[in-house]
């Protein structure tokens, strides 16, 4: 599939993405100052209300505004690049967009305004204001337009070409859109018959159990949600970029329809260590969670076969001679090899959290939030980045000079999220937990942590730099020399022996849908009605909007 | 890498595939073998009390929280997690033996660790949470509430004191604590 | 490509994913759901139905262990229990609350504004925190040589209204004259709290977007000799119908000067 004209999708892809990373940076900005607030040195401006706030801010922009948007944007370039048609119902494209920008400022008032002290996750019994779950909403909304508009292009795409196979970006952004369909149906339950009918005052009291149980339903798999952009850049560009082919088209499908099985019914192991669910349910997830393990390791084996591949083609010897002679200086494979790092220590970790007996060693410490740093931060948003400096070229007609600052924007960003999360790793072992404004350093088993805060924080700013070079690098586009399409790479790799017909199994998702419906069932179904047989006792709503 | 022909690179990815698999079976198995061996089990007795009258009942009023010793010598110690404390704000246990936690909220959602420790368990209103555990290493430990509760989340946090089993005594009617020593 | 030959490529698919992905479900069922319960169970003396129960959370406890009982009494600290219903009928002001408040005028001033700083100021209080002292006063949980026999007269419906009524009166003006100077360790304590003491800031109850419990008073334009008494008061154990020690757990560790100064802090300085 070779590179064609973006019509359509290139104001609404720079538009989606722009959005994504103004809050990114932001976010990134807010970041800093919470660590430097848990530091053992004084802050400025720290008060507990600014601290969560800002922590609430700092979620919402990462895990909500900075993923949805990028996913979106990257999903409309996808849909019109790889299957080389104009994307289908533009106008509702834009809907969707306007839709996300309402809820998102909706949302950031609502927060700044102090009126939303909850964090992103918005546990019950305490509630915010109402248009803090509203802003919410309609990002969700918008998000789910983009799902239809990517089934819809897909399917057009199939009418018209029976029997060709889907190519596998566009496969894999159908999955990410149906995945996140199935995902956001726990959070949707939550919010419209929980929580938003708390926050307008209609209820006094809600069912918390039955609320954490709906919004495990979400939590895992909206992590796969952000993180399936980096694997589809992992399997279409990677492998271009290092000027060799995908190992195998078909290991591509099988592992993007692995992630839509097996990131659902797993959402209880963020519940190990509640009360309210049952040690066989949780056994049950647990399993699950395991097998998540297998995408990533086949992705790992997959991508590096493909990369060998461009290695040996470029001269590369011996067992490891290859991986000198890949080009390290282009800013996909360069942020691949990072993220493949990254994703090694992370993926470590997360087997860890994985299993109920170590997971009560490090439940809710430092660990997991440097965890979900290092994935999700690390592994995934360095993707972002990868992605951004391949396509905006093709968006703008327009190329830097050297890409030089890119490289570095990327090694910053590595070396900070090292920096940063390695100590959080160990003084999540320690037992430091998460979540607080700050600590009492006075006492003796703290104040050893002390340097270690320190060090992350240190992190942390070089994180800063790297994000603002980012912003910086995105804007030197925008005034670089002009160039024509054709001077143009092109984007997606072909497989070693690409697909001329491929099992409806692996060119649509009706099998696995009725799959995934089988494991939601048994994996969801008696701990959600459990609520309703056991008349689970509910807890007065504690408002954080004004003293009512 | 070969990859001359589609056989040679679906055998390569099948013989990958089964890797992956003992890997996870490996991993399915050290936690099986963990529960039928060791006992490890989650924190999940779905047992139900309602925050709204907990200051009412029995077993969590305020007077009866902090350590006891219960019929089998069984040692128990209650805390209740409230914005923005625990109460009571120090227990104390006796190393190598048996000790039962129970926790309860009345308003939101807590959690606690023992730092040095396996004890974690979320404390969600509703529910009792309750973590068997020994304590082998004897001195104060940090319990802190570890979910986001409140804007006082940070300042949330008790001591567990644990004490070497022949200086555990508690008085007459089984009860032990930390101002009694 | 035939649809006929499509069907037959795409069976395999069909057919062998579907055995595996039921195989790994009933692999975790069996081992979840029975042989874990049952080996544990066995170990804590549980017969195997039981144990299952548990582990499926069909009755409550662990399967691992037995339940402790206990037969302890209750002995609250307050009757005052905050349900649905009670929280739902705040909020409704009526003729009935004025009339009830006309009692309170000799203390507590004629619109809710107490002429003697000793006592508390009603006007724009939280309807809760009011319905939750009356009460204290009535049960006897909180005592007051006048407050307890006033509250004995009550009825809880009229606690409601004569709470509610308070609740939505206009609230006494800082006079701005009366600020003072404010000493920065005083402002750390209302926004930040003391970690070294495990103090949270007071504001994470006692503040405008705080989502403290329930029945958490605003303190801001509060009379200054009053909550310096109740913090004195609670500092010494003298007053404890503060649900599982909240209030008496925070008082115990401010100084003397800290109390003067934080009341003196909400009563002229803080608004909102």
């Amino acid at each position: 599939m070779g590179e064609r004209a973006v019509t359509h999708a290139r104001r609404l892809t720079l538009a989606h993405l722009w959005v994504a990373f103004a809050a990114f940076a932001v976010a990134a900005v807010l970041g800093v100052w919470q660590m430097w607030a848990r530091s053992p040195l004084p802050a400025p401006y720290l008060t507990a209300e600014s601290y969560f706030t800002s922590v609430t801010a700092h979620g919402v922009s990462m895990a909500y505004v900075l993923t949805t948007f990028m996913v979106m944007g990257f999903g409309y370039y996808v849909a019109e690049t790889a299957l080389g048609r104009p994307l289908p119902l533009p106008r509702f494209a834009w809907l969707g967009f306007w839709l996300g920008i309402i809820g998102s400022a909706m949302t950031a008032v609502t927060i700044f305004a102090g009126n939303a002290t909850v964090l992103f996750t918005f546990y019950p019994p305490l509630t915010a204001s109402p248009f803090f779950y509203i802003g919410l909403v309609l990002v969700v909304v918008g998000s789910w337009i983009w799902c239809g508009l990517m089934l819809w292009a897909m399917l057009d795409f199939k009418r018209a070409n029976p029997g060709v196979p889907v190519p596998l970006a566009m496969f894999a952004t159908v999955a990410n859109a149906v995945l996140w369909l199935w995902t956001t149906v726990g959070v949707a339950a939550e919010l419209l018959f929980q929580i938003i009918p708390a926050a307008f005052g209609w209820n006094e009291s809600v069912d918390v159990g039955l609320s954490r149980t709906l919004f495990s339903w979400t939590l895992h798999a909206i992590v796969y949600f952000w993180l399936l952009p980096a694997y589809i850049a992992f399997y279409t560009m990677a492998p271009q970029a290092a000027g060799g082919r995908l190992y195998s088209d078909t290991m591509g499908r099988l592992t993007f329809i692995l992630f839509l099985i097996y990131s659902l019914p797993v959402g209880m192991h963020h519940l190990f260590m509640d009360p309210q669910q049952s040690s066989a349910f949780k056994f049950l997830q647990m399993s699950f969670t395991a097998l998540v393990a297998a995408p990533t390791l086949l992705t790992v084996f997959t991508i590096s076969a493909s990369l060998e591949i461009a290695g040996r083609l470029r001269g590369g010897k011996g067992y490891f001679g290859w991986i000198a002679a890949l080009p390290w200086e282009r800013p996909m494979v360069l942020a691949t090899g990072m993220a493949f790092f990254m994703l090694w220590f992370g993926g470590g970790g997360g087997l860890i959290n994985m299993s109920f007996g170590m997971n009560a060693m490090v439940h809710n410490t430092s660990w997991v939030t440097a965890h979900f740093h290092l994935i999700f931060g690390g592994t995934v948003v360095i993707m972002y980045f990868a992605i951004a400096y391949a396509i905006w070229p093709t968006l703008t007609n327009r190329l830097p000079m050297s890409p030089r600052l890119q490289r570095l924007q990327l090694w910053l960003w590595f070396i900070g999220m090292m920096v940063m999360t390695l100590p959080w790793h160990y003084l999540g072992l320690q037992g430091q937990w998460r979540r607080v404004a700050t600590f009492n350093y006075s006492d003796p088993i703290i104040a050893g942590w002390g340097p270690w805060v320190i060090v992350s924080l240190v992190g942390g700013i070089i994180l800063l730099a790297s994000a603002l070079l980012f912003v910086w690098n995105l804007l030197q586009f925008h005034s670089a020399r002009a160039v024509v399409a054709t001077d143009l790479r092109p984007i997606y790799a072909l497989a070693v022996h690409p697909p001329e017909r491929v099992p409806a199994a692996l060119n649509g998702f009706a099998l696995w849908n009725v799959l995934v419906l089988v494991l939601m069932v048994a994996a969801y179904g008696y701990p959600i009605a459990q609520f309703f047989i056991i008349d689970a006792p509910e807890a007065i709503v504690h408002r954080v909007n004004g003293r009512g | 890498m070969r990859a001359d022909t589609e056989q040679e690179i679906l055998k390569t990815e099948l013989w990958w595939t089964a890797l992956v698999i003992a890997i996870v079976t490996a991993i399915m198995l050290a936690i099986i073998y963990a529960g039928v061996v060791h006992h490890i089990n989650p924190p999940s007795n779905i047992e139900t009390i309602d925050p709204k009258t907990l200051h009412l009942t029995g077993e969590f009023t305020e007077s009866n929280l902090g350590t006891r010793v219960e019929a089998g010598d069984q040692v128990t110690s209650r805390v209740v997690a409230t914005q923005f404390a625990f109460q009571p704000q120090c227990i104390v246990v006796p190393s190598n033996r048996t000790v039962t936690l129970r926790f309860a909220t009345p308003d939101v959602i807590h959690g606690i660790l023992v730092t040095g420790t396996n004890v974690n368990t979320m404390i969600i209103p509703g529910y009792v949470s309750q973590v068997h555990t020994v304590f082998t290493k004897t001195g104060d430990l940090l319990m802190p509430c570890h979910e986001f509760c409140g804007l006082g989340h940070s300042q949330m946090w008790a001591t567990v004191r644990v004490v070497p089993e022949d200086q555990f005594r508690p008085g007459p009617d089984g009860r032990a604590s930390c101002d009694a020593r | 490509m035939k649809p006929a030959e499509l069907r037959e490529i795409d069976r395999p698919w069909r057919i062998w994913a579907s055995v595996i992905i039921v195989s790994i479900l009933a692999f975790s069922v069996v081992f979840g759901f029975l042989v874990l319960p049952i080996v544990q169970g066995r170990a804590a003396g549980l017969d195997a139905f039981t144990a299952i129960c548990r582990a499926v959370g069909i009755l409550p406890g662990s399967p691992a262990v037995k339940q402790p009982t206990s037969e302890a009494k209750a002995q609250p600290t307050t009757q005052v229990a905050w349900s649905t219903d009670l929280m739902r009928t705040f909020g409704r002001r009526t003729q009935a609350g004025a009339e009830i408040a006309q009692g309170c005028v000799a203390c507590h001033g004629e619109h809710g504004i107490a002429a003697d700083p000793q006592n508390p100021n009603l006007a724009g209080q939280s309807a809760a925190a009011i319905y939750k002292q009356l009460h204290d006063y009535k049960s006897g949980s909180r005592v007051h040589d006048v407050m307890t026999g006033i509250a004995q007269g009550l009825e809880d419906r009229q606690i409601v209204e004569v709470a509610t009524h308070f609740a939505s009166s206009a609230r006494r003006d800082l006079d701005p004259t009366t600020a003072e100077v404010v000493d920065e360790d005083v402002i750390r304590l209302v926004e930040r709290g003391d970690p070294s003491r495990g103090l949270p800031a007071c504001n994470s109850c006692h503040g405008f977007n705080a989502g403290g419990p329930i029945e958490t008073p605003t303190l801001s334009h509060q009379n200054r000799e009053y909550l310096a008494r109740q913090l004195q008061a609670f500092k010494t154990d003298a007053r404890r119908n503060d649900i599982y020690t909240r209030m008496r757990s925070v008082a115990v560790k401010l100084t003397d000067r800290e109390i003067e100064r934080l009341a003196t802090f909400y009563a002229t300085t803080l608004s909102y």
